[in-house]
């Protein structure tokens, strides 16, 4: 008990999250008196995970997409497309933003690469500043929901160490993502239409600039059918999409659109694979104090303690919604899955909850912790970005923290909304 | 001197993770091409890829450590002032860097007994060569955070005079 104390004022005081759980890991089997070798073996088994290959894969992928002029080539089709509708300018930076973020996994990067070209130009279109400033945060982590994005595979790889009655597939979970995803998307769009600017413009369709826009973008636009037709059609596993996906983007960023030089090359490997290094850690040290917290039994004496208070599976969904809005808050989304899935996961199915189910609604409130004041990461990184007050942000999100927790209610009690593209 | 020597591991960690993303990248293709095309894929292929994404991992947390960019959570530190967040940055990492001591001191007294089985990982590589990054890795860790504390230290003793 004591030890647990120490730790979480490590934790809160900073301390690195691998350094904080390989020493509860260290510290469980010292007391057990288990040979501390053990850790050594769980951290190996990253190397036995088929689906691990896909991480650093999707990663660099995303950073490289980051660094080439994709996104603003993204940003002309979506204008050339949807621009023409009310709210249209808004609807295009929604659709990009959850587009690209789906590929580069949440880290940040939406706001950094796509911010720059979508903040200017909805100013531009008229819209008050605070929405746009609202509106490009709260993008910063829409399309969380959508394959191939990284939280979605890092959940799957989670849940079937779990070893669950009802195995958790990721293709399942990419389908599992696709409609609340969507709900997000559709409402924040709404609200966009809603708040549009009177007397504003849309831009008319306009079948030249349509044309012009897909020519440039001729190379990236086979991407996603070739990644999520890949997977959805079952003809590549999600490692394979990755490797796929790595290749196709190396070549035509670097050898064909020649955007990203060669000699640029090692700095975006080494900058994406810090990231993945620093998930990778906690996940190695994770295996190893999961391990020891089921041999002690851990998540099944929790389960026994929460439902002495807890006796149905609604007022669990309600207590889980609020502990993972504090806890999204607290934590970056890879650490908070890492961390908690494997405690929350049992605990989620004796009350009946379907894991896929789990995971979609663990997500969802993931994406609303990024924005959620006072110490949501996306709102510091805007302030950042567009030299604002992070006060200021806070009240810019606000509509639209409210707008996306709806929308996380409605994902978590309607389970049928993740679930109706599964098999029986 | 010693600047030297450490501007050449950087270096050479960067080139390894660069190296290895690369080496990733291009085996997992062929054996995607191999499998469909040409019905028939390398069997050492997968269990070496495998291998490679531990090793990218924890070179990636390496230099990870290296740039003080390890995932942690910033909800206190972010209102602590400097003063004090020089001493929690002393006190965590020390912290940081007994525990990857420790855990490298078990991978390596692991890596000895596996070296004296000599059991193989795949084809004809001992496995205690594709489990080397683990002691390896989290000896640096602790090492690199170590070098950390000592500089806080000498900047406390000091009196932080570049306020």
């Amino acid at each position: 008990m004591i030890i647990a104390v120490i730790l979480l004022i490590l934790a809160l005081l900073g301390a690195p999250l691998f350094s904080i759980i390989g020493g509860s890991a260290l510290w469980g089997f010292h007391s057990e008196e288990i040979n501390l070798q053990v850790v050594t073996i769980e951290i190996y088994r990253l190397a036995e995970m088929p689906v691990l290959l896909a991480i650093p894969l999707f990663t660099f992928a995303g950073y490289l997409l980051g660094e080439s002029q994709a996104p603003a080539r993204m940003v002309r089709m979506a204008h050339a497309l949807l621009g023409w509708m009310p709210g249209g300018l808004a609807i295009v930076a929604l659709t990009a933003c959850a587009f690209f973020t789906a590929f580069t996994g949440a880290s940040g990067v939406t706001i950094v690469a796509l911010g720059a070209l979508l903040y200017p130009a909805l100013q531009q279109a008229g819209y008050p500043e605070r929405f746009n400033l609202g509106l490009i945060t709260t993008s910063g982590s829409l399309g969380l929901l959508f394959a191939p994005s990284l939280p979605l595979i890092l959940y799957g790889v989670i849940a079937q160490q779990a070893s669950l009655d009802t195995p958790v597939n990721i293709d399942d979970l990419f389908l599992a993502g696709i409609l609340p995803g969507l709900l997000m998307v559709i409402l924040l769009s709404g609200w966009s239409m809603w708040k549009q600017p009177k007397g504003q413009l849309t831009t008319k369709l306009d079948g030249r600039e349509i044309f012009a826009a897909i020519r440039e973008s001729i190379w990236e636009i086979p991407l996603p059918f070739l990644v999520l037709g890949g997977i959805y059609g079952g003809y590549i596993a999600v490692s394979e999409a990755a490797a796929v996906t790595a290749v196709y983007v190396l070549i035509v960023e670097v050898f064909i659109k020649r955007e990203v030089k060669l000699r640029e090359l090692p700095v975006i490997i080494r900058e994406s694979m810090v990231l993945v290094g620093a998930i990778l850690l906690i996940l190695g040290v994770s295996l190893a104090s999961t391990n020891y917290m089921i041999d002690a039994d851990i998540p099944t004496r929790l389960f026994e303690t929460i439902r002495a208070h807890i006796d149905n599976k609604w007022t669990f969904l309600i207590a889980l919604n609020i502990f993972l809005l504090v806890l999204g808050m607290m934590l970056d989304i890879f650490s908070a899955l890492i961390i908690i899935i494997p405690i929350i996961l049992p605990i989620a199915a004796g009350y009946g909850i379907h894991p896929v189910h789990l995971g979609i609604v663990f997500l969802a409130n993931m994406q609303l912790g990024y924005f959620t004041p006072p110490v949501g990461m996306n709102l510091f990184i805007a302030s950042y970005r567009f030299n604002k007050p992070v006060m200021e942000l806070y009240i810019a999100t606000l509509p639209f923290f409210f707008i996306l927790l709806f929308a996380v209610l409605v994902i978590t009690y309607f389970p049928s909304l993740s679930l109706v593209f599964l098999g029986p | 001197m010693l600047q030297r020597g450490v501007k050449i591991l950087h270096n050479i960690e960067d080139s390894l993770l660069v190296i290895i993303l690369l080496a990733m990248v291009t085996l997992a293709f062929s054996q995607i091409v191999m499998r469909n095309f040409f019905g028939s894929g390398t069997i050492w292929l997968d269990p070496l890829l495998r291998v490679l994404v531990l090793w990218v991992g924890l070179l990636g947390a390496l230099v990870a450590t290296r740039q003080d960019k390890q995932i942690s959570v910033d909800v206190l530190t972010r209102i602590l002032s400097e003063k004090l967040k020089v001493i929690s940055n002393i006190i965590t990492r020390s912290f940081a860097a007994i525990v990857s001591a420790i855990i490298a001191w078990h991978s390596f007294l692991f890596l000895i007994d596996e070296w004296h089985s000599g059991v193989t990982a795949f084809a004809s590589v001992p496995a205690w060569l594709t489990e080397s990054i683990i002691p390896f890795g989290f000896a640096v860790i602790a090492l690199r955070y170590t070098f950390q504390v000592i500089v806080l230290l000498i900047k406390v003793v000091k009196g932080a005079p570049d306020q």
